[in-house]
């Protein structure tokens, strides 16, 4: 694989299979480059670009599980970390339901997209994309201060273990988001816009810098009564839902523990046919990833199929305990999102065949969310998450939008806003992570009823 | 070595236009992790990274390199391609970049006190202490959820600046805590000690973590989650709280820390971490909240996370008063952001999670300052209340002022009495409002430093490690609701 390098990967590849017998390992070796272009008040502030290569080593001996991470890729290097997750394992706590690594005989990873164009793209042309945005929302909101992101790179992850499974992935990224603010004008007014996708030529900065100035009001927010409306979430609100949903319903411990607001709830509609919503790193509408970090091959796993809730993902420790196969939803073993477990990481939620306006028009009154800002779980047994709106929220009378509204904070339940789907956008819309490793390709959604709990200023 | 890749990598960034580089040096970054889920090893991570980062500054931009390998091609690579970056990021800038003109040491040494390195302690000996406070976690079969969690960081680092700057540091955090989880239905109740997030973190060893007496906390904890599942809802309307010290440390950090840093203000997180309700003209103005309120930014705090000898600026630490007596007096700042207000230094704020991350401005210790009320003498005032800590949830608008926070724990106060537990609390309202409504602050007895090692700012993602000191305090007329 290109960019990888061979000499660590023969010293990893050793390491795991001449361990003693009753000890047995993973590995992953993972590369990567990545530039970062961030602007604000209409020029490039914080450009920076890195190269990273790393290698995560875990140790199963006899059931106890211990890893250990390192940049060092020298004979010493690799020796050392290998020590380290051994002396780890030997102190751990058996886990009593390991079922072992994934074997060799597991499924191959399906071939998917990569753009090595994207992933060669220098510095310069990197921030002539950032440039490329600015230009657009400073020709549509003259006078309006920009900011945002470019983020283009991308990884390769090569994973090995003591069954002799060698698998090899690598994932292509460009992703932008761009704000319009008017900070001069009281109350301040923003709008806002968000893309991604595995390759850069398909990112279309100019559609980003315009849609973000062309959500910017032109009269003053009003307030508006906290309360229950009916709501046009936008795909990057939708996204933001999912994600939560993905935490706090789809998790492999959450489901193990019995946390899950899906507790009781799996194989029973929790929402109308036309929410179908699959985990999938195959997918060229996400930013696709062919592996998890165990190796296991990507698949299309249903998380929602036609209404009705399905199982969650698992990993090799939440697959033992709950007596299930592999998902290929494997975190880094080293995570700092351990706790969480084993998520959905490639979301998609199925297209509807309605246009904004369509959606716009069917609301006779209600709200036009862009984005949400600072989500957060409140009860994640009954999966109520709280939230502000950000940067583009309108009122909608009698199937127009008649004037931007000041934020508003919710506080929901994602089921709740879920099972009450009433219509969905035909156009589905990737937004990712900076480095790629969590994508939600979902179109905008209308929901009959969610629940707005407090106002600010704004 | 380090010393000679320092310089390497200086000399790679002279560049026609360059009038500015530093670099940082970190060898090792060791972080680790070791934590017990119901029995089991939820991780035992032992990590170790190293890297190098170069910023240069030209007239009108600046470029940011960063290497995982730490080697002359590589630091010489990394320093080019901040050239490169500072390069095509002034194309199209006519603004000047101006910097304060704080010198750095030229000399510098900090190293974290500390009795017992808890890189140095038996693995073993860690993994049964955390074992033991877990399985005292189980109060009932309830607890479906036990974790007892101990984490570790080291960061020994070489900076040097085109200036002359030089100096090195060997910073170490520690912390440890222990959560419970309750399910009944669809009811979920979590009590975590000392805090939430993990528990407390501290500068220093892991004579901290013997201090915390995690054992002792667990059975307090597992009991107190099964209660919480009997426990009626917090009432709802406005009243008189009272906020325990963890919970009153989160509100400084959300709705006074991010808010005073002068990045926000001026834009450059508009589009990610947001911006800030404060105004720069507000410096010594603007009332922030009532005259019990005194907040400073104190980079020299014994035992902190925000702790150091100098910035990643090369800026010396300093201790700083942000509020007093109510009124805004201070920002946290960098030598750019500082000339932007034509500040005549920096505040020594500026900080990067990592070799390959830029510097921002980043919360040292933010501190509440204590008041002169006993903890009994503050209650006495409350006819009836609620007492409140533990974070559970925590939410804020992007100007910082539409704050919702939930807790784990809530007490009704009556007559001045601490009275019964009630569930699901959640307090929310405006901040200049909810400072200006804290009408007591309890004493020193009450005050406690916390440390948080999981603040998010900046694109890429950065993890700041902060702390915060607060007190228990008293608001009045407060919109509090069950959840």
């Amino acid at each position: 694989m290109p960019g990888e390098p061979r000499a660590p990967l023969a010293r990893v590849t050793a390491a795991v299979r001449t361990l003693p017998d009753g000890v047995s390992a993973d590995a992953r070796l993972s590369t990567s480059t990545w530039t970062t272009i961030r602007f604000a008040n209409g020029r490039v502030h914080q450009p920076m670009v890195e190269r990273r290569s790393q290698l995560s080593f875990r140790v199963a001996d006899a059931g106890r599980l211990g890893t250990a991470t390192t940049v060092d890729l020298s004979p010493e290097g690799v020796a050392a970390v290998v020590a380290q997750a051994r002396a780890l394992a030997r102190v751990a706590p058996v886990e009593k339901k390991f079922p072992g690594f994934p074997s060799e005989g597991a499924p191959r990873p399906a071939a998917t997209a990569f753009s090595a164009s994207t992933a060669g793209l220098s510095p310069e042309a990197a921030t002539r994309i950032a440039e490329r945005v600015l230009a657009a929302a400073a020709d549509r909101a003259p006078g309006g201060r920009i900011a945002g992101v470019v983020n283009i790179g991308s990884e390769s992850l090569r994973v090995v273990n003591s069954t002799g499974l060698d698998r090899a992935g690598r994932t292509s990224l460009a992703q932008s988001s761009v704000l319009v603010d008017r900070p001069e004008r009281d109350p301040p007014v923003s709008g806002w816009s968000e893309g991604a996708h595995w390759d850069a030529a398909r990112l279309d900065p100019e559609r980003l810098g315009r849609e973000a100035a062309e959500r910017v009001a032109t009269a003053a927010p009003e307030a508006v009564a906290p309360g229950a409306y009916r709501v046009l979430l936008r795909a990057p609100a939708v996204s933001d839902l999912l994600s939560y949903l993905a935490l706090t319903g789809f998790g492999g411990h959450a489901e193990d523990e019995g946390w899950s607001c899906l507790r009781k709830r799996r194989g029973r509609p929790i929402a109308p046919r036309e929410v179908h919503l699959v985990d999938d790193g195959r997918s060229r509408a996400s930013i696709p990833c062919p592996i998890d970090y165990e190796g296991v091959a990507a698949r299309s796993v249903p998380l929602i199929d036609h209404g009705v809730a399905r199982p969650s993902v698992t990993d090799v420790v939440t697959a033992g305990r709950l007596g299930r196969g592999l998902t290929g939803h494997g975190p880094p073993p080293e995570s700092p999102f351990g706790d969480w477990g084993p998520i959905p990481s490639h979301l998609l939620l199925a297209a509807g065949d309605a246009s904004e306006d369509e959606l716009i028009k069917e609301t006779k009154h209600g709200l036009l969310v862009t984005r949400f800002h600072y989500v957060r779980i409140v009860d994640p047994g009954r999966g109520v998450i709280t939230g502000m709106t950000r940067d583009g929220t309108y009122r909608i009378e009698h199937g127009e939008v008649v004037g931007p509204a000041r934020n508003l904070r919710f506080t929901e339940s994602v089921l709740t806003a879920l099972r009450g789907t009433q219509a969905l956008g035909r156009e589905a819309r990737c937004s990712a992570s900076e480095r790629g490793g969590l994508a939600t390709t979902c179109p905008d959604l209308v929901t009959k009823s969610f629940r707005f709990t407090s106002a600010t200023l704004f | 070595m380090p010393e000679e890749l320092l310089a390497t990598a200086l000399e790679a960034a002279r560049a026609p236009g360059v009038r500015y580089a530093d670099v940082r040096l970190v060898d090792p970054q060791r972080y680790l992790h070791l934590a017990v889920r119901n029995g089991a090893a939820s991780s035992l991570t032992s990590s170790v990274s190293r890297g190098l980062g170069v910023r240069v500054r030209t007239d009108r931009a600046w470029g940011f390199g960063a290497t995982s390998e730490l080697t002359p091609v590589a630091a010489r690579a990394a320093a080019r391609s901040a050239v490169r970056l500072a390069t095509a990021a002034g194309r199209r800038t006519k603004e000047p970049l101006r910097l304060t003109d704080d010198v750095g040491p030229t000399n510098g040494r900090y190293a974290t006190t500390l009795r017992e390195d808890p890189f140095e302690v038996p693995r073993e000996e860690t993994v049964a202490l955390l074992t033991e406070a877990e399985r005292r976690l189980h109060a009932a079969h309830e607890v479906t959820t036990g974790l007892a969690s101990f984490q570790a960081w080291e960061e020994t680092k070489w900076f040097r600046s085109s200036d002359g700057a030089a100096f090195r540091s060997r910073i170490v955090h520690v912390g440890a805590g222990v959560s419970a989880t309750a399910v009944r239905g669809a009811m979920v109740q979590t009590r975590s000690a000392p805090s939430s997030f993990g528990g407390n973190y501290w500068q220093g060893g892991f004579e901290f973590v013997r201090g915390l007496g995690l054992e002792r906390l667990a059975e307090a904890a597992g009991r107190e989650a099964v209660a919480l599942l009997e426990a009626p809802a917090c009432s709802t309307g406005p009243t008189t709280l009272v906020l325990g010290s963890s919970q009153l440390a989160l509100q400084v950090h959300e709705s006074v820390g991010h808010a005073v840093e002068l990045d926000r203000i001026f834009g450059s997180e508009a589009a990610y971490a947001g911006t800030s309700w404060v105004r720069p003209e507000g410096l010594g103005s603007l009332t922030y909240g009532s005259d019990q309120m005194n907040v400073v930014a104190d980079a020299t705090e014994p035992g902190g996370l925000g702790t150091f000898g100098w910035d990643d600026e090369g800026v010396a630490a300093q201790r700083s008063s942000i509020v007093r007596a109510g009124r805004l007096v201070g920002f946290l700042t960098s030598r750019e952001s500082a000339a932007w207000l034509r500040l005549p230094h920096s505040g020594g704020t500026a900080r990067a999670d990592g070799p390959d991350r830029a510097p921002l401005i980043r919360m040292t210790n933010i501190d509440l300052e204590p008041g002169d009320l006993s903890l009994e003498e503050l209650l006495e005032g409350v006819d009836d209340g609620v007492f409140l800590d533990t974070n559970r949830s925590w939410s804020i608008d992007d100007k910082r002022l539409n704050f919702q926070f939930g807790t784990e724990v809530g007490h009704r106060i009556v007559r001045g009495e601490v009275a019964g537990l009630v569930r699901n609390p959640i307090y929310a309202g405006m901040t200049p409002e909810f400072w200006r409504s804290m009408d007591a602050v309890a004493d020193r007895s009450t005050w406690q430093l916390w440390g948080l090692p999981n603040c998010g700012k900046g694109q890429p993602s950065q993890a700041a490690h902060v702390s915060h000191g607060a007190p228990v305090a008293r608001f009045r007329g407060v919109a509090v609701r069950g959840g």
